[in-house]
């Protein structure tokens, strides 16, 4: 893609010493991930960073379904801001995209309507005792890792290329809306052509694949899957930009959003469940990654480590064509490669059953 | 008069959403909402704007503002500065005040969310937990899910170690001073006072609607009910 | 013999120094560019009538060189005006007893317009881009093909919060409806689309040329902006937009998109702001003393203003302008 805009679009992104806030959906479906970004941070990289056990949930997934008010996720959120000032650090980073799109909305109308601050600084005061400051540096998890992609291109141990062919991998890639669409500026790149992720890829060997509905929501729309009733909305959504972007051929999506990671892969599992349709090649499901994932295979991580097997569709193919060596058989053990059993296969399971596996089962 | 608007504009996601519409269309043509239902983000604006009290009442009782999906695509390309989805969120938040959110089908499900997330952040100090994604309720999230819930130990086991304990890591238990906070945030911000008004609204129209008040067979009637005339 | 100083060559300029060299006062036109004649050079064919850019620019050229005592200095700029006196870049300072600054406007950038994908994705060209294709006779897609549908879009970079552009550049409308016309001379077979908010139709002929666009050549027009434009896997476009008539959202593939640039203020004039003590507006056009009664003066004595430079205009008004400030001119010197 010809993306000349980017540039424009460059944030301060700290670059070391970083308060650490997880986030609900990437803590509940791809645990590994979180996990994996710690780790490339503290031993692949050397940097210091923070995970508290104090900090909760923003509140962020309440506040866009309309049940927590505006003032009482400034609060939580101050909160957040108190509990990195208590430890000392100054560098705010995110590990889920609600979040991070409401603590730039909030970093903004503090700064936009005076009087919420203030309101704010206050309500805390009242209902915990703690005072915060502003965080010198706000960013997302994908932002550190792209802030750091071409030292972690120098230790890698594999690029995005297919082995068999020398071809660079077709990546799709999704920003997820709260990134950049509601401050272009603080995304890297901006909304329109976002280099977060691109950045990434380009710089461990991968091709960027644009195709007509790449900006599209991925469909979760908050009480749009939260409801029962409603999720016709959020799968129709997600339908739209499998649709869109199946005749592209991607070998894999790669998520900015931990919610965006889980649907696309889900809804793959459920189209296909319903209709009969998968997306990727040779009748498979299209693998999505988050940028954690990705980063981690090419430094090397088994894919079981990284908590590949938590995904529905099969990761299989992608590591095939990235030759990575993994352990079918390791795939579904427990803890201490305890057996339990392993998921009902479905139609975006196309990898074959391991023989091993067969005579433990 | 403009009763209604007035009170829209106290919050201030109206003030920063709403300038003035010119009717352009941008936002509708990406609104993911908009490519689903009968629906048009344009238009509310555009009535928001008359500052009329009928006009704005109706759209307080109506089906229409609960369709946007807060994804924000409307508001990076407004020529007019205006975001659509603030103006929702504004709609939304004084229907609720109001109680007239249950006056549509869409509008009640605020019962549903209120007790599916907002009650699990009051217990655990996060939206979401895995054992809150029920894979009965939860078909669309497949097999896997369904293995790592029954086996759930084992599985988050190998990610964090303090899986439903207190300590640094994913999924950790918040102890119980955090969630005395969290709890003391949502008394003084009026959280609490916003989920009980949910409560006694939803409690009064399930009562008008012939349930035994919001119970859980209100709750599973607005989680499930579609009458499919949204489109 | 009284000396004008006109800074800025295009029509505006051009047609001033013509009047004033008939009113027997002696002009300098101070030019950026190589060349005499401005942005009407980039214009093939103009609205409503379908004259030949080239042939009015001819006429005041023609007029220019029988002038007398016009001397021309191209490639420079004026960095400082006073009404007596103008520093140019080279550092030269000239004496006069009166200045027209008729500097005109400055193009949009569209690719500012991210969304649009100017610059990124083939074949979306500007209205600009779209004359020096009628120019050269040859309108084509990057394949070499023939478009098959095109699609207009109005207000690009203009009524734009967004871009910092908040004026309407008032000739775009009628510009999209002439380029949708020339298109389908061009290919009758093609469908072409001309997506904007209101019509604005101010001038004369100007109606009746959208009334024949729909009647003679079956433009079509939806109300709408477009909001964004992504590639297909065949090579075409995607556009998406309202059908705000309808009220429901608009997908379509299209082979070339047209987007009409707006008209912004020139780049130089918060220079003239800074150095001259000169008045912008918000737009960033320059204030003139009176909106009725002194459209073409500044608030400074012995300084005039033509053309563009304090609104949009269209070439005629340019024209007109061209003459009130060389006859405000010349009353101002004699007085």
């Amino acid at each position: 893609m010809k993306r000349s805009s980017w540039t424009d679009y460059q944030k301060d992104i700290a670059d070391d010493n970083y308060y650490y806030a997880r986030s609900c959906i990437r803590q509940n479906f791809f645990p590994g991930s979180e996990k994996v970004f710690l780790d490339i941070l503290s031993k692949d990289l050397g940097r210091n960073i923070f995970d508290d056990p104090l900090h909760t949930s923003c509140t962020g997934i309440g506040y866009h379904s309309d049940v927590v008010p505006l003032e009482t996720i400034m609060t939580v959120v101050a909160r957040q801001f108190a509990l990195m000032s208590e430890a000392g650090y100054e560098n705010f980073t995110s590990s889920c995209i609600t979040s991070f799109g409401i603590y730039t909305e909030l970093l903004n109308t503090w700064e936009e309507f005076p009087e919420t601050e203030e309101r704010t600084r206050e309500n805390l005061y009242k209902a915990t005792g703690r005072e915060f400051k502003i965080p010198k540096n706000l960013s997302h998890t994908s932002d550190v890792i792209f802030h750091h992609r071409e030292e972690i291109a120098r230790k890698a141990v594999r690029k995005l290329v297919n082995v068999h062919t020398g071809e660079p991998l077709r990546v799709v890639e999704h920003i997820g809306c709260h990134y950049a669409k509601i401050f272009p500026k603080k995304g890297v790149g901006g909304s329109e052509f976002p280099y977060v992720l691109a950045g990434m890829v380009e710089s461990w060997g991968g091709e960027i694949v644009d195709y007509p509905e790449r900006r599209h929501c991925c469909g979760f729309g908050f009480r749009n899957y939260l409801v029962q009733a409603n999720r016709g909305y959020s799968v129709a959504n997600s339908h739209k930009k499998l649709e869109s972007m199946a005749p592209f051929k991607p070998d894999f999506i790669v998520c900015n959003c931990p919610g965006c990671t889980m649907f696309l892969d889900k809804w793959q599992y459920t189209i296909a469940e319903m209709e009969g349709t998968t997306y990727g090649q040779n009748g498979q499901g299209i693998p999505v990654l988050s940028y954690e994932e990705m980063a981690g295979l090419v430094l090397g991580y088994d894919p079981w480590v990284l908590g590949m097997q938590m995904h529905q569709v099969d990761v299989e193919p992608l590591l095939d064509k990235l030759g990575v060596e993994y352990d079918p058989s390791a795939k579904y053990l427990g803890r201490n490669g305890k057996y339990i059993g392993r998921p009902e296969r479905a139609i975006v399971n196309s990898c074959s059953e391991d023989t091993l596996y067969k005579i433990r089962r | 008069m403009a009763k209604y608007f007035d009170m829209l504009l106290e919050d201030v996601r109206l003030r920063e959403g709403l300038t003035a519409c010119m009717n352009c269309g941008v936002c509708t043509a990406v609104c993911p909402a908009a490519a689903f239902y009968n629906y048009d983000p344009r238009q509310i604006v555009c009535m928001v704007q008359t500052r009329d009290d009928a006009t704005i009442e109706a759209l307080l009782k109506s089906e229409t503002i609960w369709y946007c999906g807060e994804c924000m695509s409307c508001r990076p390309r407004c020529p007019r500065g205006n975001t659509p989805a603030y103006v929702i969120q504004a709609l939304r938040t004084l229907s609720q005040k109001l109680g007239f959110f249950v006056e549509s089908e869409k509008g009640r499900q605020q019962l549903a969310l209120k007790r599916a997330i907002g009650d699990n952040i009051l217990r655990t100090g996060y939206c979401l937990t895995p054992r809150n994604i029920r894979p009965e309720l939860h078909p669309e999230q497949g097999t896997v899910w369904k293995w790592i819930i029954d086996n759930d130990e084992q599985i988050y086991g190998q990610f964090t170690s303090v899986y439903g304990k207190e300590g640094a890591g994913a999924l950790r238990k918040c102890s119980d001073e955090t969630m005395e906070e969290i709890h003391k945030i949502f008394e003084v911000t009026g959280g609490k006072e916003f989920f009980d008004a949910i409560e006694q609204h939803s409690d009064r129209k399930a009562r008008e609607m012939g349930f035994d008040g919001a119970n859980e067979e209100y709750f599973m009637e607005v989680y499930t009910r579609n009458s499919n005339e949204h489109y | 013999m009284k000396h004008v100083i006109i800074i800025g060559g295009g029509i505006a300029g051009m047609q001033c120094a013509c009047t004033l060299a008939e009113k027997g006062i002696a002009t300098t036109i101070i030019e950026k560019d190589s060349d005499l004649g401005g942005k009407i050079r980039s214009w093939h064919v103009l609205f409503p009538t379908f004259t030949p850019a080239d042939q009015v620019l001819s006429a005041v050229r023609h007029r220019l060189a029988k002038a007398e005592s016009v001397t021309i200095k191209t490639g420079c700029e004026a960095v400082k005006i006073t009404p007596k006196c103008v520093t140019l870049s080279t550092g030269e300072e000239l004496t006069c007893d009166a200045v027209v600054i008729a500097t005109g406007f400055t193009l949009f950038d569209a690719r500012l317009k991210e969304e649009y994908g100017y610059g990124i994705y083939d074949n979306v060209v500007t209205s600009v881009d779209l004359e020096q294709m009628f120019n050269k006779g040859e309108v084509r897609l990057t394949s070499g093909l023939t478009p098959r549908r095109i699609a207009i879009l109005h207000c690009v970079g203009s009524r734009d919060e967004k871009v910092c552009q908040r004026h309407c550049s008032k000739v775009c409308c009628v510009t999209g409806v002439k380029q949708a016309i020339e298109l389908k001379k061009m290919f009758p077979a093609a469908d072409v689309f001309n997506f904007y908010m209101d019509i604005r139709m101010f001038g004369p002929g100007y109606e009746e040329m959208y009334r024949e666009a729909q009647l003679m050549h079956n433009v079509h027009f939806v109300r709408g902006r477009i909001s964004e434009v992504s590639p297909t896997i065949d090579g075409r476009l995607q556009i998406k937009a309202e059908d705000t008539l309808t009220g429901r959202p608009l997908k379509m593939g299209i082979d070339m998109l047209v987007l009409l640039i707006g008209m912004r203020s020139n780049d130089m004039n918060p220079t003239l702001e800074a150095e001259s003590g000169l008045k912008c507006q918000p737009s960033g056009f320059m204030q003139p003393k009176d909106s009725f009664l002194g459209n073409v003066e500044s608030p400074i004595e012995g300084i005039f203003y033509a053309g563009a430079v304090t609104a949009p205009k269209n070439i005629g008004e340019s024209i007109n302008e061209g003459t009130a400030a060389a006859l405000a001119a010349a009353e101002w010197i004699n007085k």
